[in-house]
């Protein structure tokens, strides 16, 4: 169950569908275009801001980009495209590698490359693009290369989906946009693309480069002439291929300008009204993709502010086109695109959260007056959110890993939430600690140690750790050194995206939460012979509970908005007490785990702290300083 | 507090101003569309939306009131100031007639140098050689105006105004109607109580006039909710507000820009498009400006709690000299109200329907009309009195 609210309709219809909803149930066909055909606009809205807040909070998400189109070259001739030429036309230009990175602000976090399929152009040249951007610009990762171009070098260099994907991965591609899937349907693809691939190699291709840990977008181009049933048809597919690889991480709805295409629709753009149903549908269909862009560009920025509350929760970036370098200390258009970014998610009653390709988060924007909640967005976390609802309006709501959590405190920009411990001993002159937290007397199933060695033979080896929480790792030190008496470990933070890692560069890999618990469901971690779980660790050692998280609140927090952020919190674990395997069955499928074990690693957790809890913080405490004196 | 609220709403109550101020603070953009709707439906059931076709010329751009949110007005002297005469205003009027205007919404500038004579005048003559079109002349800011050039009393002006044939007023003028905030972008405008004191006269000799607000500035949300209260007071007194049409202040080439240096985004838009609903519960109809906001906002004003899209605006001046542009044609504006979900109806300036257009059909008019873009050429700039008009 995904909440207990009840909403208010004016279309009869949406309530039954709120019901399947609320309950995490799939939507069918049927239910799509019952949304398309619906005059409750308010109340589809509802519905898809309520979905989004359950996946990302209040946050919504930006990065610093820009777009680059090489060439406009291109062998095809799409009627829907105004931007391909012919080489030779007057309008057509190639860009050298050089140029490209002339034009780069190094300031930005992803650069966008798409382009046209150039007759000429050799594979080489493909690869040191992506190898020179990544050169010279560490920072910027390349999201590069349509699944059409993807095909189309395939095919021109004789070279299988899978070579061209490594080759350029090897050299620093690292996701993919989600271009040229237009809709989905052999019907439109004869109308006004028959030249491009079809959606049976669009999805060969991003499947492949999912398997490979490319993970990639997915666009949808309505608004010509596509049926409604095909776009819910094209949702769909979307949703199948998601179920089997995981891999898509934003859906993006693209309003079609007719331009000088020449396909006529009634106005020179689609209905605003049209826009906002597309962007809440496809939050509503889409159950198993994490974001949903409201690509300001092409929406216009006025529909795209109203999005963040129809389902909406990423604004794709500053997408400079900036041809010029800018003076320094000069006010860039991207900087000014970025405070614009800012103030309409702020507008909109959202945080802004800068990320990077991945979504991690690099920086919140928390406007005055706010306060921000960290939300954990762990299984075992459940009970805090469920029912999270703050009765202030300036009470928000913000995923982030208890490390970024932990970081953002410290600059002053997040507020309240269940802060690491290794976090909270740092910043407790700041902070109040509530009586909750995460907290297990036992195994905790989620904090796992993978290892080719026996503990007593892990000196000198290299640890890969997770990147996501301190209190772990300390955890992690203190066995090793304390219980076990091994030193001379060498520890290696591991990158915050699962999917960027390679575990067999290390002899021990210490994993927690989400992706502990999957990669246990998928047979653990290949060849590691040895899987340690941290907490009972501790517990047959010391004989007492072990406490990850611990409540807390910036004591400078207003005092209406920490009695309301208390008051949420006590209602939700109220509520939430004895229905968590119903509330977890969501988060648990995604996890691949039985109903039995979501039961079992549900039950393992204790959320409020007592004087056992507060005496093993103390005795953890100890211990960690212990070492750091030693 | 927002239970309570919604309760209250769903119950048809009203708002206290309390209530009303927490909600502006507090209330999410989509908890304010919902309580929105159930008021826009009760005092308009259908799903209907009404447009007017006219037109906003201006008489002049003398204006000797010099607001700090105000790019098109300019001081009697200046080379770009100009003063149209009857004839020029009548001659044109005539030509909108023709190609199907309905409603000419008239202003200055406030030009001390025109006589009382020269308004009567327009408005006489308007309805005596152009009787397709409604007048809806001259704001609040121009009838003090009026008052100050005749030494006549307002009721008085009022009434020789009426006498001459006008029936309804414009209700620009009113930005925030808190005396804090109007000393600091328009000192020299008068107060409050000033714009409200010419609607009371005004409703009370039978006048139906709109009430405006433009927001984006310098105002809190409490001078929001006062401006609110005290319009929502006096419509009770004689209910001579047809409707209300809330605006964000443009900051394009005004002396404000340099203080708020963009306007407001289309979410605060559509908040006070929904609060208005909420808290005006003596007013029928709300306006969505497609023409100030953008026509994907105003389509989505229309579920926000508005049941209006405003004029097709010929002609328009003030936001243009703010470097704010939109232009549309009769034919746009009835597909983009169908495509928002709403069937088209055509009204005049006093609500009452004209026609209603099924999918397909179009007023009986210039259709690709877009608005003219009217510059000013030398040869109609007047900078002095008109020939024949001082007293």
């Amino acid at each position: 169950m995904l909440s207990s609210k009840l909403l208010r309709f004016r279309d009869p219809q949406l309530a039954a569908i709120w019901e399947k909803v609320r309950h995490g149930e799939r939507l069918s066909k049927d239910d799509g275009l019952a949304l398309y055909a619906t005059h409750d606009v308010i109340g589809l809205g509802r519905m898809a801001n309520e979905v989004s807040r359950a996946k990302s909070g209040d946050s919504v998400y930006f990065v610093l980009n820009q777009k680059f189109e090489p060439t406009n070259i291109c062998v095809l001739s799409c009627k829907f495209c105004d931007f391909a030429v012919k080489k030779g036309a007057p309008e057509a230009y190639e860009q050298s590698i050089e140029e490209m990175l002339s034009m780069l602000n190094p300031n930005i976090r992803e650069v966008h490359i798409t382009m046209g399929l150039h007759p000429d152009w050799e594979w080489q040249y493909y690869v040191d693009m992506v190898r020179r951007i990544k050169e010279n610009f560490p920072l910027i990762d390349v999201k590069a290369f349509t699944a059409v171009e993807i095909d189309f070098f395939a095919k021109k260099f004789k070279k299988t989906h899978e070579e061209v994907l490594s080759e350029l991965k090897a050299v620093g591609l690292k996701t993919m946009p989600g271009g040229g899937a237009e809709v989905f349907s052999e019907r439109v693809r004869k109308l006004i693309f028959n030249q491009k691939i079809g959606a049976k190699t669009w999805f060969e291709v991003h499947r492949k480069a999912h398997r490979l840990g490319i993970q990639s977008n997915v666009t949808m181009l309505y608004g010509h002439v596509e049926t409604i049933e095909e776009r819910i048809e094209h949702m769909m597919k979307v949703r199948d291929v998601q179920d089997e690889t995981g891999g898509f991480l934003t859906f993006i709805p693209l309003a079609f300008q007719p331009g000088d295409t020449g396909i006529k629709t009634r106005n020179n753009f689609t209905s605003a009204i049209d826009d906002l149903k597309t962007i809440a549908i496809s939050r509503l269909m889409l159950d198993n993709v994490p974001h949903i862009k409201a690509y300001w560009v092409m929406l216009t920025a006025e529909v795209a502010a109203v999005a963040l509350n129809f389902g909406a929760d990423d604004m794709d970036g500053t997408v400079g086109y900036e041809r010029i370098a800018h003076d320094a200390g000069a006010t860039s258009p991207m900087q000014l695109q970025k405070e614009k970014i800012i103030s309409i998610i702020h507008e909109a009653g959202k945080i802004p959260v800068e990320r990077d390709v991945w979504y991690n988060p690099l920086h919140i924007y928390t406007a005055e007056g706010t306060t921000v909640v960290s939300k954990m967005p762990y299984l075992n976390s459940v009970p805090f959110y469920a029912e999270f609802e703050p009765s202030s309006g300036d009470v928000k709501v913000a995923p982030l890993v208890p490390h970024v959590f932990g970081e953002f405190a410290k600059e002053g920009k997040v507020d309240a939430g269940p802060m690491s411990l290794m976090d909270y001993a740092e910043q407790q002159d700041e902070f109040d600690m509530l009586d909750y937290g995460v907290a297990v007397n036992g195994k905790a199933y989620s904090v796992l140690l993978y290892s080719h060695y026996e503990w007593s033979k892990l000196s000198g080896k290299r640890i890969g750790i997770t990147g996501e929480t301190s209190t772990s790792v300390n955890l992690l030190r203190v066995l090793l050194e304390k219980k076990y008496g091994v030193k001379d470990v060498k520890f290696e933070r591991l990158h915050l995206t699962s999917s960027q890692n390679d575990y067999t560069h290390f002899d021990a890999v210490l994993l927690i939460g989400d992706e502990a618990l999957r990669r246990h469901k998928l047979g653990g971690l290949g060849t590691f012979l040895n899987v340690y779980d941290l907490a009972e660790e501790w517990h047959a050692w010391k004989k007492m509970p072990f406490v990850f998280a611990v409540w807390a609140v910036r004591k400078t927090v207003a005092g209406d908005h920490r009695e309301a952020i208390v008051e949420a919190l006590e209602h939700s674990l109220a509520f939430t007490k004895g229905k968590e395997v119903e509330l977890g069955r969501d988060h648990a499928k995604r996890l691949g785990m039985t109903r039995e074990e979501l039961g079992t690693y549900i039950s393992a957790f204790t959320y409020t702290l007592g004087s056992a809890e507060k005496e093993a913080i103390d005795t953890f405490l100890g211990e960690v300083y212990n070492i750091v004196t030693m | 507090m927002l239970s309570i609220i919604k309760e209250k709403v769903f119950a048809n109550e009203r708002l206290t101003r309390e209530e009303g101020l927490w909600l502006l603070k507090n209330g999410s953009l989509l908890d304010l569309a919902e309580m929105a709707e159930h008021v826009r439906y009760r005092h308009n059931p259908q799903a209907k939306v009404t447009f007017v076709i006219d037109s906003n010329p201006n008489y002049t751009n003398v204006c000797n009131i010099d607001c700090i949110f105000c790019a098109f007005y300019r001081h009697e002297g200046d080379a770009d100031a100009y003063t149209y005469t009857v004839d020029q205003m009548i001659e044109r009027f005539k030509a909108a007639e023709k190609r199907g205007v309905r409603t000419v919404l008239l202003q200055g500038g406030v030009n001390p140098a025109i006589p009382l004579e020269y308004y009567t005048e327009l408005v006489r003559r308007t309805r005596a050689e152009v009787p397709g079109i409604h007048p809806h002349f001259f704001s609040t800011s121009e009838i003090i105006g009026m008052c100050e050039v005749s030494g006549l009393s307002l009721p008085e002006v009022l009434a020789k105004l009426k006498e001459a044939g006008l029936n309804s007023i414009p209700g620009g003028g009113a930005e925030v109607l808190s005396d804090k905030v109007k000393k600091k972008i328009s000192s020299k405008k008068g107060t409050s109580a000033d714009w409200l004191n010419v609607m009371r006269e005004a409703h009370k000799l039978g006048y139906k006039t709109t009430a405006t607000m433009m927001y984006g500035h310098l105002e809190t949300d409490e001078d929001v909710v006062e401006h609110f209260d005290v319009i929502r007071d006096l419509q009770d007194e004689y209910h001579g507000f047809t409707a209300f049409i809330p605006w964000s202040f443009k900051p394009g080439n005004t002396p404000l820009e340099k203080i708020i240096p963009s306007y407001a985004s289309s979410t605060r838009y559509l908040e006070m498009i929904a609060f208005s609903r909420i808290y005006l519960d003596n007013f029928q109809h709300i306006q969505a400006s497609w023409f100030s906001e953008g026509k994907k906002t105003g389509q989505m004003a229309l579920h926000f709690g508005a049941d209006d899209f405003g004029g097709t605006l010929e002609e328009e001046n003030v936001h243009a000299s703010a470097n704010f542009v939109h232009t549309t044609t009769i034919k746009e504006m009835v597909d983009l109200i169908r495509d928002a979900g709403f069937t088209p109806a055509e009204r005049t300036t006093l609500y009452d329907i004209v026609g209603e257009y099924a999918e397909g059909q179009y007023p009986d008019c210039v259709l690709d009309t877009a608005r003219l873009d009217v510059h000013i050429n030398a040869d109609v700039i007047m900078p002095t009195i008109p020939a024949g008009m001082q007293n």
